[in-house]
């Protein structure tokens, strides 16, 4: 293309701006007729300078007098060189890619944002916003941003690339040539300036100083830079002082502070205990440790503990027997194969251990055996009370010399005396009858237990204890004598003396228990329809000995639901008593029992078992009685200390209550005379929750022998040495120590342990329990 | 079943109770971990019974039985030790092996709670997960309308006032006359509601007050911590950083002794008073710090002794009036620090509550008014309280901000918000939210221990023991051997976090709205909700 010369293109036309699109369009037409070196009288018109591609590679020269508008230079091309004489308005060389802008005044707001290549020499100080958003794309050399003087608020937000130069010139009298909070966000690029700042985003930006080669660009450039706005002379000012520059540079993404400079741990130690003192918020209240502690703790700061409570409860089986019959331990005995020493056991609690655990007893024990809740079978107690006839009796303790007179030879009244002889003392019993054994030998059906049980068991108590037959029933004046005599009296005359409810007939009925002695030595007779009055245990016995006597039809009649239950019940059923109730007795007649609801139950025998009371007749005034009954302590004694009462006199009971009573009435009058001053509590029974039945075979229907008994109790609250804690612990804290004769205890390491309560889960007797640790105060 | 087999009418199996213990044998290595961890001790080393049968193929022998025992991890399934869901077992299980999961349908457990015939109690928030916060949107965008800001590039002053501010005539008048300016506090919007030292840890709350500092010093953030009811430890009141602390006096009166004794030795005054006569949680009803919780520490705290049962009666008991209540108790409270201080009740949110509002407007000692909804949680209430008691906050804030519209008082006495916000994790939308209902800030609790402790509490009633003494991670427990779980720098290092997070999230919402400098207060345009009732009801856009 020929040359052509300079043009000039006017601003306005006969006085009239000319708008921007059309100054834009003649701008374009010009470049392409292929002018290169324009002037423009501008009057405000935006945009001029940029997008003038037209010109290819050829050099185009643009110099804009008058008022330039806004964004001067804005998508500059790189062949362009823009000329403003005088200042310029927004957005100098928006969006620039290559164009260099020389602005010989200042600049408003938004010089070079988004400027991707180029130059702008601004030869005054800039607006707000400058250099924001500017790129830098490899393939081309960095924008750059000359400020001779200062720069406004908000500079380089979001810098992406490129090099500003700030001189500072002129400015010596402002504390801040950056402006407010400059390089927020930004990412790229750098910052040369001279003069004095405030905070910029450290966050986005670090500040440094030029490095060597950096200075040296800086002094080759500041000479380009000073010449385009014809302001050479300042080189040597601007150059003097390198120390007077300094260098904003983007962070690099792993430069980045977002976090807070001070750590909590520094915070804690240099602010906060600084200001309240040692120990913090509370170091004034409490020296407890606070330190961070694990989730799962040992030694005082678990939060439970186990406990080995070995035999600190009573298995349900003793806990529940009268007599206090260490049941569990026997079978205990008989595990570690000390048959005889579990059955010679016996002899130490009562003297009729064949007689009564082994068949008069309801077995309390049975009832209450804690393999039931498991739905097992309980562990049979008979097979070992029936083992107990070979039983060996023990030596008693040296003599005392104290006597002691047991009035009646009943259950009681032989358990007592039997205690009192083996702890050394002289009881001698009195019997009016010429047999010893009470309701034992007296009254109980001989079905219920062979003959030769209870004499030899008898037989060993004779052998044993010296006793008198009174013959006759005791009188006022012999008690008397007898409390002079000895130094403790205990009655135990058990309650002979039947009650007789008075309705009309009553004369033609027979006491319970008279039937029932008399049946025993078979000298009783019934008729055809037999009757009897009170359903209890004791109705129920002489219903089945009524039936054995030959009656074809027993009725049973009660007032309310039978109180009866076990052998006595089931034997009376199986003779085919009937039982009814309720039911109330009108009139007792020749043929007959007539009752209130007019059913009249033919009857050729009547027999009254409503219960019986005791015959206290002999008894002083002075002892304390009421409905007919003596009145005692829990340890049996009466309102006279001297005196002692127990078994039916006392209350109603079982056999094995009655031998229960009389053990602690021995131990009572042992305490009494060797001044001891004993409490009478005895163990708590163990929640049997706490044992464990799955390790016992469910299919087990019942027990055939000893042996398999043994194995198969429980041992509820008593330790079996069989070692699953300490397999089980996860943290090998439990073990077995040896205490020497056989004696051991199973201990925790407290430092090991983390109270996972695993020991107690597993312990198949229940030994183990996890309890809350004490607090820590 | 009870061991013997017997049925009785609370006998429940593991489907019965909210949460079933997953357990898994073939995972599981019998290290005692899990039953050593958790708080109710909800599980057990069982003991069971094994039967294998043993069959040739072909039949061609008799078949056989192999019984034996193993040995694994039970629920227990009586009421005391249901399983409350808080997931420790997964935590500390080495092989995943055990976890807790929700029961499919609703429990059996909650018919048979009231054993001994006490109502159930617990903590935690209303069981309902829901929340209408939650469903309001933000609609009002910024672009070209009006300049839009950038979260991330311009510098936000998002602070709010709290103390009675004089109207401009009001305000040139009193200076005029040289009268009493009353005390305004410039604050950050987010308040830490009250929770009181034996409510939570001693860690929690030291942990907490030490990022309120932190974040007070380090980072710029005025925020505010309100210390419940239960006193001020004596070392807090005598440092600088009182000014953080909202001190609350609530009707047990608990503390104040103390903190009386310490106005000499105040280096500070505090931020402000709060007079608490309700709470959203438990709206009308009181609280007991049980004799067995008051132990040496809080003890002194409190100003009582050891071991004594501490009751704080529903109401105040020498208060029978709102003119009383206000005029006494705000005046009292003023004069212990010279008028310095600004003072303002905290009530629950009630249909009576503009009552109570129209009356502070007529009441220049009234500094405020905070109001807690019905999501609020609580360390210990009953159950019914807490789940059927209370008022929503969003149409109370909402009320009470056109109340005070009405008669031109929207500037001069703020509402403070609380009460379920962030329930769902959208602390910084809910706070907006209500912001631009018209509360000038917003009083969180819960929230707070979720995120800087990591509270396992969840509106399907999980965990929810806080009442108990129990809290697997040590936030409302006072026994060191559960609190020691807690360091108290790794919770201020949350609570920093959270509330650098929640800074930035109301920014995020803030700046396309167009604002920067002010808080949005009231600007409900700005707000849209799909339900056309809660539209019509908030007063803000229908938006579908």
């Amino acid at each position: 293309m020929p040359y052509k010369p300079p043009i000039m293109i006017p601003g306005s036309e006969k006085g009239i701006r000319v708008d921007s699109r059309i100054l834009e369009e003649r701008i374009q037409k010009a470049v392409a007729d292929g002018y290169r070196n324009i002037e423009i009288i501008a009057q405000g018109q935006h945009g001029i300078g940029g997008r003038l591609w037209r010109a290819g590679d050829e050099p185009l020269t643009m110099r804009i007098l008058g008022t330039s508008g806004q964004r001067v230079g804005a998508m500059g091309f790189p062949n362009t060189m823009i000329d403003v004489v005088g200042p310029a308005s927004d957005d100098v060389g928006w969006l620039n890619a290559g164009a260099r802008i020389t602005i010989r005044g200042n600049a408003t707001n938004g010089v070079a944002n988004a400027m991707a290549q180029g130059k702008i020499f601004v030869a005054g100080d800039i607006g707000a916003r400058g250099m924001t958003m500017t790129k830098h794309n490899p393939r081309f050399d960095p924008p750059e941003l000359w400020v001779l003087g200062s720069v406004g608020d908000s500079f380089a937000e979001f810098m992406a690339g490129g090099i500003a130069v700030i001189c500072g010139v002129g400015k010596e009298w402002s504390d801040n040539v950056l402006g407010y909070r400059p390089c927020v966000g930004m990412v790229g690029g750098k910052i040369f300036f001279r003069g004095p700042h405030q905070d910029y985003s450290e966050k986005d930006a670090r500040l440094t100083v030029p490095d060597d080669e950096e200075w040296r660009w800086l002094n080759v450039q500041m000479e380009d830079f000073l010449e385009a706005i014809e302001r050479a002379a300042l080189l040597t000012e601007l150059t003097a002082d390198r120390g007077a520059w300094k260098l904003l540079v983007a962070r690099k993404p792993y430069e980045k502070t977002g976090a807070p400079v001070r750590n909590f741990h520094r915070f804690r130690a240099e602010v906060w205990d600084q200001e309240l003192g040692k120990g913090g918020l509370i170091g004034d209240l409490t020296d407890q440790d606070r330190s961070p502690v694990e989730l799962i703790t040992t030694g005082d700061l678990r939060r439970f503990i186990p406990l080995w409570e070995n035999e600190k409860y009573l298995p349900p089986c003793q806990a529940h027997c009268p007599t206090g019959f260490p049941v569990r331990k026997r079978w205990e005995l008989i595990r570690k194969g000390k048959m005889q020493e579990a059955v010679d056991l016996a002899l130490s609690y009562t003297p009729f251990p064949a007689a009564i655990c082994g068949y008069l007893c309801p077995n309390l024990c049975m009832q209450n055996c804690t393999r039931q809740k498991g739905d097992l079978p309980a562990v049979d107690v008979t097979l070992l009370g029936k083992a107990s006839l070979q039983a060996a009796v023990p030596a008693p303790a040296p003599a005392t010399g104290r006597k002691i007179a047991v009035i009646g030879g009943g259950a009681a009244g032989l358990s007592v005396a039997w205690q009192l002889h083996m702890k050394g003392h002289e009881p001698v019993i009195h019997e009016m009858r010429r047999q010893l054994g009470g309701k034992i030998t007296e009254t109980i059906p001989r079905s219920r237990i062979p003959d030769e049980v209870v004499d030899h068991e008898l037989k060993r108590l004779e052998e044993e204890i010296p006793h008198k037959h009174l013959k006759h029933p005791l009188t006022g004046e012999e008690f008397r004598k007898l409390y002079e005599k000895y130094d403790i009296i205990v009655i135990a005359v058990g309650a002979r003396k039947p009650r007789i409810i008075p309705v009309p007939g009553h004369e033609r009925v027979a006491a319970a228990l008279d039937f029932l002695r008399e049946s025993r030595l078979d000298r009783a007779k019934v008729g055809k329809n037999v009757v009897i009055i009170g359903a209890g245990n004791v109705g129920c016995d002489a219903a089945a000995e009524a039936s054995r006597l030959g009656a074809q039809s027993v009725t049973l009649i009660d007032i309310q639901a039978p109180a009866s239950f076990g052998v006595e019940r089931k034997n009376a059923e199986a003779a085919g008593a009937k039982f009814l109730w309720p039911r109330f007795t009108k009139t007792i007649t020749e043929t007959a029992v007539e009752l209130t609801d007019g059913t009249v139950l033919p009857a050729d025998t009547v027999i009254m078992a409503v219960g019986d009371q005791p015959d206290l007749s002999f008894l002083p005034e002075e002892i304390k009685t009421e409905k007919g009954f003596v009145v005692v302590n829990e340890k049996f004694q009466t309102s006279d200390p001297k005196v002692f009462a127990i078994g039916d006199a006392v209350r109603l009971g079982l056999l094995t209550e009655a031998i229960g009573a009389g053990r602690v009435a021995a131990r009572a009058i042992d305490d009494l005379f060797r001044g001891r001053e004993e409490s009478y509590d005895q163990l708590p029974a163990i929640d049997t929750e706490r044992v464990k039945l799955e390790y016992y075979d469910p299919r087990l229907p019942r027990f055939e022998d000893p042996l398999s008994c043994a194995a198969g109790c429980a041992s509820c609250g008593a330790c079996r040495d069989c070692g699953l804690c300490e397999t089980i612990c996860p943290q090998n804290a439990i073990s077995r120590q040896d205490l020497g004769e056989g004696a051991y205890e199973y201990t925790v390491d407290a430092e090991l342990c983390i109270g996972c309560g695993f020991c107690e889960g597993a312990c198949p007797c229940g030994i183990w329990r996890l309890i809350e640790n004490d607090t820590l105060e | 079943m009870e061991p013997d087999g017997q049925l009785k009418p609370s006998t429940l199996s593991t489907k019965d109770l909210p949460w079933q213990v997953l357990w898994s044998k073939e995972k599981c290595s019998l290290c005692g971990l899990c039953t050593a961890v958790c708080p109710v001790q909800a599980i057990e080393l069982g003991v069971h019974r094994k039967r294998v049968l043993q069959i040739t193929l072909g039949l061609m022998e008799k078949p056989g039985n192999v019984f034996g025992v193993y040995h694994g991890i039970r629920q227990r399934t009586d009421v005391a030790h249901a399983c409350i869901g808080c997931g420790m077992c997964d935590m500390v299980c080495p092989n995943h092996a055990i976890m807790p999961v929700h029961n499919d349908e609703p429990d059996k457990l909650r018919f048979h709670i009231d054993q001994g015939g006490i109502p159930r109690r617990r903590g935690g928030r209303r069981n309902a997960p829901g929340s209408l916060l939650d469903e309001i949107k933000f609609v009002r965008i910024s672009m070209l309308t009006d300049p839009a800001l950038d979260a991330g590039r311009h510098e936000f002053e998002l602070r709010t006032l709290l103390g009675r501010i004089l109207s401009p005539e009001e305000a040139l008048r009193v200076s005029r006359e040289a009268g009493w300016i009353p005390p305004v506090r410039e604050i950050y919007p987010l308040i830490l509601g009250g929770m009181s030292f034996g409510a939570l840890s001693p860690t929690m709350w030291e942990g907490l007050q030490m990022g309120i500092a932190y974040l007070n010093e380090e980072m710029n953030i005025p925020i505010r911590f309100c210390t419940g009811e239960g006193g001020c430890p004596p070392r807090l009141l005598r440092s600088r950083f009182l000014k953080y602390i909202i001190l609350q006096i609530a009707s047990g009166y608990f503390g104040w002794d103390e903190i009386i004794h310490a106005l000499p030795e105040m280096k500070e005054d505090p931020c402000a008073i709060e007079i608490k006569y309700g709470q959203g949680a438990k709206p009308g009803d009181g609280g007991l710090l049980m004799w067995y919780k008051v132990n040496k520490l809080i003890a002194a705290i409190r100003g009582v002794p050891v071991g004594v049962n501490l009751p704080s009666p529903p109401t105040h008991q020498t208060k029978y009036s709102i003119e009383e209540a206000v005029a006494k108790m705000i005046q009292s409270m003023s004069m212990a620090w010279g008028f310095r201080v600004p003072v303002y009740p905290k009530i629950s949110a009630t249909s009576t509550a503009l009552a109570v509002l129209n009356n502070l407007t007529r009441n220049p000692y009234a500094a405020g008014l905070a109001m807690d909804g019905e999501d609020g949680g609580t360390g210990a209430a009953y159950n019914v309280s807490m789940d059927q008691m209370g008022h929503p906050i969003a149409s109370i804030v909402r009320d009470a901000y056109l109340n005070l519209v009405k008669i031109g008082k929207q500037n001069e006495v703020p509402i403070f918000a609380g009460g379920g916000i962030g329930k769902n994790g959208n602390l910084a939308a809910n706070a907006a939210s209500l912001i631009m209902l018209g509360a000038s800030g917003v009083q969180v609790g819960k929230y707070i221990m979720q995120a800087t402790a990591g509270c396992l509490g969840s509106e399907r009633d999980r965990c929810n023991i806080c009442n108990i003494g129990l809290c697997p991670k040590g936030i409302t427990s006072q026994d060191s051997r559960l609190y020691r779980r807690l360091d108290p720098e790794k919770v201020a290092e949350r609570l920093v976090e959270t509330v650098m997070s929640f800074d930035t999230e109301l920014k995020k919402i803030v700046a396309p709205l167009g604002r920067s400098t002010s808080l949005p207060i009231g600007m409900s345009d700005a707000l849209g909700i799909a339900d056309k009732s809660a539209a019509e009801r908030l007063g803000i856009r229908h938006v579908i």
